[in-house]
């Protein structure tokens, strides 16, 4: 590593010697600095809710013109490749490689066309289809009263409409919230939630999902898992039966020349996209959205010592969540696949690891509550 | 045109900008405020009808209570009839006083704990008393942002000019502040 550059010790993101705080993350670069007032009201400024919304709009903004982008090229590629490969190449054409491929913008205008109508069912079905993915169904509103009532209670301290309540069958425990916007949102818990945690525990979960509403990271997080997800998970298994010989990879001296040369341009594009989407699921929950989410759901409720236990408990669990994918994984209160997520300083993790997020919390209400 | 003229029409565009953009800040944060109240009522509303049935069911179990459930009614009753903001806060908070009291008082009861109806009527009305509470905070939050743009500079010019004015914190009540914790869980 160069020496104009220190790596923070939270996310191992690079960032200039002389920068307090990481670019990536938020966190304090300096531990010395830490005592320093200033820069201790720098920090607590950073749980602003408008300019976490404002920079969530701005990303789902970036998400959508990429996907666009990435459509356009990858139509115009295959486009391309399958007219070279069959050999309908115009005679004008001074270099057999170099031309305005016409099946290079017909592929580019169906993918684009897919894609659009893709982001249009993203934003108007989005939060439907992951409930759908997870196994959700809606909470009966005379059984489950007092989550109901949990969930009504901290809308109204964060001041939007009471979400939509949905319960997932299992004895795991976890929670997410979705949606497209603060006014059209959804909650679920899963029952092992529901059974081990007391009121107050729920509370703070609930409290710690309201943020993430408030926040507008549900609107994000919701994009990145229809948008991105399906490529993610498309690209895997076009990645793994590309390994396994069975697509592309083998015959390429054979008779369907052209159809193998096409996978192959594909396989080649997908292998380029897998780390980028990788980096956007893991963005989509940045440890700093999780931090910033634990401080409001303890604005909201005053009271850190129900989330607190609540994340207590859930470090503790065993109990493994079957209905998570890589497309859902970022959504989730405590990561579904925990091994990941373990591992205090991988690049990989999409949550923090618990025992820190606990840590700040009881920070806070050391100062504040107690 | 020459350049100091254009640089007079820039001036008074900005201005007239900043002044619609700082009113309509202003009508923004009173419309939270007023809507912030609007959800306290709804609640309080919702307190009113509970507090009759409830002293109802518990009417035959607390024979010896008759007093403190007599007071609850009556502080009841005057929170319904209290008109205009403050007068509605002071009813409120003894009627929170009132309720906190006979809720501490339920503790002694086994037998209206084991009632399931009573205890669905306790998970209503603690729940209650929890969305008046999350309520007020959200109003009070949303109090001080509305102070906070009526009294800072420059935008109190423009309050003073339309007539904005600081809106009331729905404060809590000694009496209340003071009234037993109870674990309804």
């Amino acid at each position: 590593m160069p020496d104009s550059t220190i790596a923070c010790s939270e996310c191992g993101a690079a960032n200039h010697k002389r920068s307090k705080t990481c670019r990536l993350c938020g966190n304090l670069l300096k531990p010395e600095l830490a005592k320093k007032k200033r820069i201790q009201e720098k920090l607590l400024r950073r749980t602003d809710f408008l300019a976490a919304s404002r920079a969530n709009q701005s990303a789902t903004r970036k998400l959508i013109l990429a996907l666009l982008t990435i459509a356009v090229i990858l139509g115009y590629l295959v486009g391309w490749s399958a007219q070279v490969s069959v050999g309908v190449i115009p005679v004008n054409a001074e270099d057999p490689l170099l031309f305005l491929s016409h099946w290079g913008l017909i592929g580019a205008a169906i993918l684009l066309g897919i894609s659009l109508i893709w982001t249009w069912i993203a934003f108007k079905r989005g939060d439907r289809i992951i409930m759908k993915m997870t196994g959700a169904t809606l909470a009966n509103h005379d059984n489950e009263k007092q989550l109901h009532n949990v969930v009504e209670e901290m809308a109204l301290a964060a001041g939007v409409p009471k979400p939509t309540v949905y319960i997932i069958e299992t004895e795991a425990m976890n929670a997410f919230a979705t949606g497209m916007s603060p006014g059209r949102a959804s909650v679920a818990v899963t029952r092992g939630m529901l059974n081990k945690l007391s009121r107050d525990e729920l509370q703070g979960v609930m409290a710690h999902e309201m943020s993430h509403v408030v926040n507008w990271d549900i609107r994000y997080a919701t994009a990145v898992s229809i948008l991105v997800g399906l490529i993610a998970l498309v690209s895997d298994s076009i990645l793994r039966s590309g390994r396994y010989g069975r697509l592309g990879g083998g015959k390429r001296s054979g008779g369907n020349n052209s159809g193998a040369g096409i996978l192959f341009i594909i396989m080649i594009v997908f292998a380029i996209l897998a780390p980028l989407i990788a980096r956007l699921v893991q963005m989509a929950v940045s440890r700093q959205r999780e931090f910033l989410a634990d401080a409001t759901s303890v604005r909201l409720t005053r009271n850190p010592h129900g989330l607190i236990s609540a994340l207590e408990k859930l470090s503790q669990e065993t109990v493994k969540f079957e209905g998570a994918n890589r497309a859902t994984q970022h959504l989730f209160i405590v990561n579904p696949f925990r091994n990941f997520s373990e591992k205090a300083s991988s690049l990989m993790a999409t949550h923090p690891p618990l025992n820190r997020r606990i840590n700040r919390l009881h920070n806070l209400g050391d100062k504040k509550f107690d | 045109m020459d350049v100091g003229g254009w640089i007079f029409i820039a001036v008074i565009v900005i201005v007239i900008i900043s002044i619609v953009s700082m009113y309509n800040g202003l009508v923004n944060l009173r419309n939270q405020v007023q809507n912030a109240w609007r959800q306290i009522d709804v609640q309080l509303k919702r307190r009113h009808e509970l507090i009759p049935n409830l002293v109802e069911v518990t009417k035959d179990y607390m024979e010896y209570e008759q007093e403190t459930l007599e007071k609850v009614i009556q502080a009841r009753n005057g929170a319904v009839n209290a008109q205009g903001p403050e007068q509605a806060i002071a009813a409120e908070g003894a009627l929170s006083g009132a309720l906190g009291k006979l809720f501490a008082l339920m503790e002694n009861y086994p037998d209206l704990k084991a009632n399931e109806n009573v205890n669905k009527l306790m998970e209503e009305l603690s729940s209650t008393e929890n969305k008046i509470a999350f309520s007020r905070q959200f109003y009070n939050d949303s109090v001080m942002g509305m102070n906070n743009g009526v009294e800072t500079f420059p935008a109190n010019i423009i309050a003073n000019l339309f007539g904005f004015k600081q809106a009331t914190y729905f404060e809590v009540p000694e009496e209340e502040k003071a009234s037993p914790k109870v674990n309804l869980r």
